[in-house]
């Protein structure tokens, strides 16, 4: 295979996903009313009464969120005057001369001026064009650490610089100072025991659900309660804390507190809690139920290839048919309540954590019921296609015997575009299953983008549909790979004659 | 050397017969029409024969039952009696009533309804979209490097955002609906319409053909698509109970036809929590959600055998 086909082929998924994201920005930032994003907003609904604050706290959401350019007459007056002067008392109210020129002059500059309800004092506000919008955001994406990443007008004498030493757990580790992370690169007892700090995915901060936290902590992090151990850190100072030191990072302000802990501002840290993350649900829940599919799906399909017309095939037909007609919500219930009152499995998730095993029992059976009857049709067509070629009738003629032709020749043959689908299956686990995962309320992935879209959290929306659809188009390409890995008949490169 | 002295002897034996112009013509073949080979194959096997009178049955009370009903999930006369709620199936009340005291039969009827039109419209309007571009695309290399890409576009737009941001611009009902069913699905008709049609494309007959000048979209609709009436037809007997299944999965998820129409999705969903107390509620549109989605499944695979020519020996 040829290394320039792949790349072209890299870069035009690249494009693909691009092209995916200007729609899903179009559609989320245009096509949804802008009003809706505050009605999970417990902020936005205290502050019912007061209009002037709330028009401030609506605008400069806005504005945050990136939806538009939003200007104060304060904004404006503070390049004139000092803060908190007479001139500037006098310059924000709405009959000064000042008001009449920042009219004249953001209006000039297409904004959309407007008067507070209350003061009467002058706003103005500009929208962003959506493809601006993505263009920051896609700036934005990969964030680099590096010794000047911090610039806080708090702490102008902060050092900048890189150093080698150890994490308070004993770990190897590159100690930066003035990044936003402390331990850039460290080593720890967790998997995959060397960890870095230094690049990292930013897709913003969430709003208006898990309001503040980045959206990739939020994805990432462990859910659950607090695991407390007993640490000691580095001013001598012993608590019981779940702190996990790699994560700490850089912050302005410190508080009595974080003084008695850290000798220095990297004082912002995760703690560890005792449910997995929902990344890390939805991949546990995914891979058990892949392995459950191929462990089942394949020799049930060979079995039923095998013993074609006979009793084993038709009941296996019975299956694949109740499967692909049967609606998966009506399946799932029905299978839960075998579950349930048979072998007194819980109904949900949540009875009893994802500390027991019974708990993913039924969420992984759930999952791997459709996987396993399309595994089976398929396999069965492509051994049933195998079966009929003339190398297998040659091979018959020359005295082979059943088992060796099935073996050695017709399984190699028909698992090549079962292989095809292995990545995506892969990859799937990592997008979570919406219905297995809303019906067991299991905290997964997979409710995470109809919860973000009811919920109005559209920077959760675009983070999520950035990722899955990479993951997706991705998968395709690593499919092709695998296939030209598992047979070198097969050739990606367009040639002559073929397409 | 004995045939020839046989020959020769018994040539006498033999008179000359007149040359007949319309016996010259007479195909000693049966007759052979396609379309009724068809309907031959598909009515002699008695089980789909009898699928068919099933699929055939519900379908037209499905579309009538709810005319004399008048069912409406918002009309609730009996939600202050108490006693007409959450009754049993009886001779009265065939499928039981529910927790707002309406009968569950008029229920999964008006839901049926509206469940069988959306599936067959859908249907129909992926099929008409995505077959001619489908065919198009597979038959042309230079529209197939943009295509492909187009089809990684859209297949990997989230389905459910778009649903949901539909349903905000068209307002929740049949026809957002159906434009969201169909939007997007008609690619993945096109993309295997295309595969298939890329694997008879260079076949030896079209090779023939497209020597002889034939245009390419004589070729696409002589050639071609009549050798892919049966795969076709294979495709929309899984489409039919799929878009089914999704329009349950939409209104479990609260974006189906909305609060004002019936549908069998949200039916089961709303029933889904009265599962333990009665069960009644939650297996009676499962199952004739699951009766209606299987017969169609088994007259659509069957049709697909039939129209296959190869079976009509």
């Amino acid at each position: 295979m040829k290394k320039g086909y792949i790349w072209r082929r890299l870069l035009r998924s690249l494009i693909s996903i691009m092209i995916i994201m200007l729609i899903v920005f179009t559609m989320v930032y245009t096509l949804v009313p802008r009003e809706n994003i505050f009605f999970e907003d417990s902020t936005y609904r205290k502050l019912g009464g007061k209009s002037d604050d709330k028009t401030e706290y609506v605008y400069s959401t806005w504005q945050k969120l990136g939806y538009l350019d939003y200007v104060r007459i304060n904004d404006y007056c503070l390049t004139l005057y000092e803060a908190g002067s007479e001139d500037m008392i006098r310059a924000v109210e709405p009959d000064s001369k000042e008001s009449q020129d920042f009219v004249s002059y953001y209006s000039g500059k297409g904004y959309t001026v407007e008067q507070y309800l209350q003061s009467g004092r002058y706003y103005a506000y500009k929208d962003i064009p959506v493809i601006v919008r993505m263009a920051t955001w896609l700036g934005q994406l990969i964030a680099i650490d590096t010794p000047w990443s911090v610039q806080d007008p708090n702490n102008p004498d902060l050092q900048r610089g890189l150093s080698f030493g150890r994490t308070p757990t004993g770990g190897l580790a590159l100690i930066g100072s003035g990044t936003t992370h402390k331990y850039l690169l460290y080593t720890d007892s967790r998997f995959p025991f060397i960890h870095q700090n230094i690049i990292h995915l930013n897709f913003g901060t969430s709003y208006p659900t898990y309001q503040g936290l980045n959206v990739m902590s939020v994805l990432f992090q462990s859910q659950g309660a607090e695991v407390k151990r007993h640490v000691t850190f580095e001013t001598g100072y012993e608590a019981e804390s779940g702190i996990n030191f790699g994560t700490l990072r850089y912050k302005s302000v410190l508080d009595r507190m974080d003084k008695k802990k850290f000798v220095d501002n990297y004082a912002t840290y995760d703690v560890d809690k005792n449910q997995p993350s929902m990344i890390g649900t939805s991949f546990t829940m995914g891979i058990f139920s892949l392995v459950l599919a191929y462990a089942i799906g394949l020799p049930a399909g060979l079995l039923m290839a095998r013993r074609k017309d006979k009793l084993a095939d038709k009941l296996g037909m019975v299956y694949i048919i109740f499967i692909i007609a049967v609606p998966s919500l009506a399946y799932i219930y029905l299978f839960r309540y075998i579950g349930t009152t048979v072998f007194n499995l819980p109904s949900v998730f949540t009875t009893y954590g994802p500390e027991d095993v019974r708990s993913w029992v039924l969420p992984i059976i759930s999952l791997a019921l459709p996987s396993i009857a399309s595994l089976m049709l398929w396999t069965r067509r492509y051994v049933v296609d195998q079966m009929n070629s003339d190398y297998v009738k040659f091979a018959k003629a020359k005295g082979l015997n059943q088992r060796e032709i099935f073996n050695n020749h017709i399984l190699k043959n028909a698992i090549i575009p079962i292989a095809h689908g292995i990545p995506a299956s892969l990859a799937g686990c990592i997008t979570g299953a919406i219905i297995t995962e809303s019906i067991y309320s299991v905290g997964g992935m997979g409710k995470m983008l109809p919860n973000s879209i009811n919920q109005y959290n559209n920077v959760m929306i675009v983070a999520l549909a950035f990722i899955f659809s990479s993951v997706s188009v991705l998968s395709v390409l690593a499919g092709d790979i695998v296939v030209t890995k598992v047979d070198p008949r097969i050739s990606l490169s367009e040639k002559a004659g073929r397409s | 050397m004995s045939i020839r002295n046989t020959k020769i002897q018994d040539v006498n034996l033999f008179e000359f017969a007149d040359f007949d112009e319309l016996q010259s013509e007479h195909i000693a073949a049966p007759r052979y029409s396609y379309w009724k080979s068809v309907w031959r194959t598909f009515f002699k096997n008695k089980f789909t024969v009898a699928v068919a009178a099933l699929l055939l049955i519900i379908i037209i009370f499905a579309l009538i039952q709810p005319m004399y009903s008048g069912y409406s999930p918002i009309l609730t006369p009996n939600i202050n009696n108490a006693e007409m709620k959450f009754l049993k199936p009886s001779a009265e009340h065939i499928f039981g009533t529910d927790h707002v005291g309406n009968e569950v039969f008029d229920a999964v009827w008006a839901g049926a309804r509206n469940s069988i039109i959306i599936s067959f419209v859908c249907t129909f309007i992926n099929m008409i979209v995505g077959i001619p571009i489908g065919a198009l695309w597979g038959f042309s290399k230079k529209m197939d490097k943009w295509m492909i890409e187009v089809y990684n576009i859209v297949s990997n737009i989230p389905f459910l955002l778009l649903a949901m941001i539909l349903s905000y611009v068209l307002g929740a009902g049949m026809k957002s609906l159906i434009i969201t069913m169909t939007c997007t699905e008609w690619i993945f008709v096109a993309y295997f319409i295309r595969t298939q049609v890329m694997i008879i494309r260079d076949r030896e007959y079209n090779m023939a053909s497209k020597c002889l000048g034939t245009r390419t979209w004589t070729m696409i609709v002589k050639n071609i698509l009549p050798y892919l009436i049966s795969v076709i037809m294979t495709y929309v007997s899984r489409q039919i109970p799929s878009l089914i299944s999704y329009e349950v999965f939409l209104s479990y998820m609260g974006l189906g036809l909305g609060t004002t129409n019936a549908s069998l999705g949200r039916t089961i969903s709303l029933y889904t929590s009265y599962m333990n107390g009665y069960p009644h509620l939650f297996w009676i549109p499962v199952g004739v959600l699951a009766l209606i989605s299987i017969s169609l499944y088994i007259v659509g695979q069957k049709l697909a055998d039939a129209a296959d020519p190869r079976t009509h020996i």
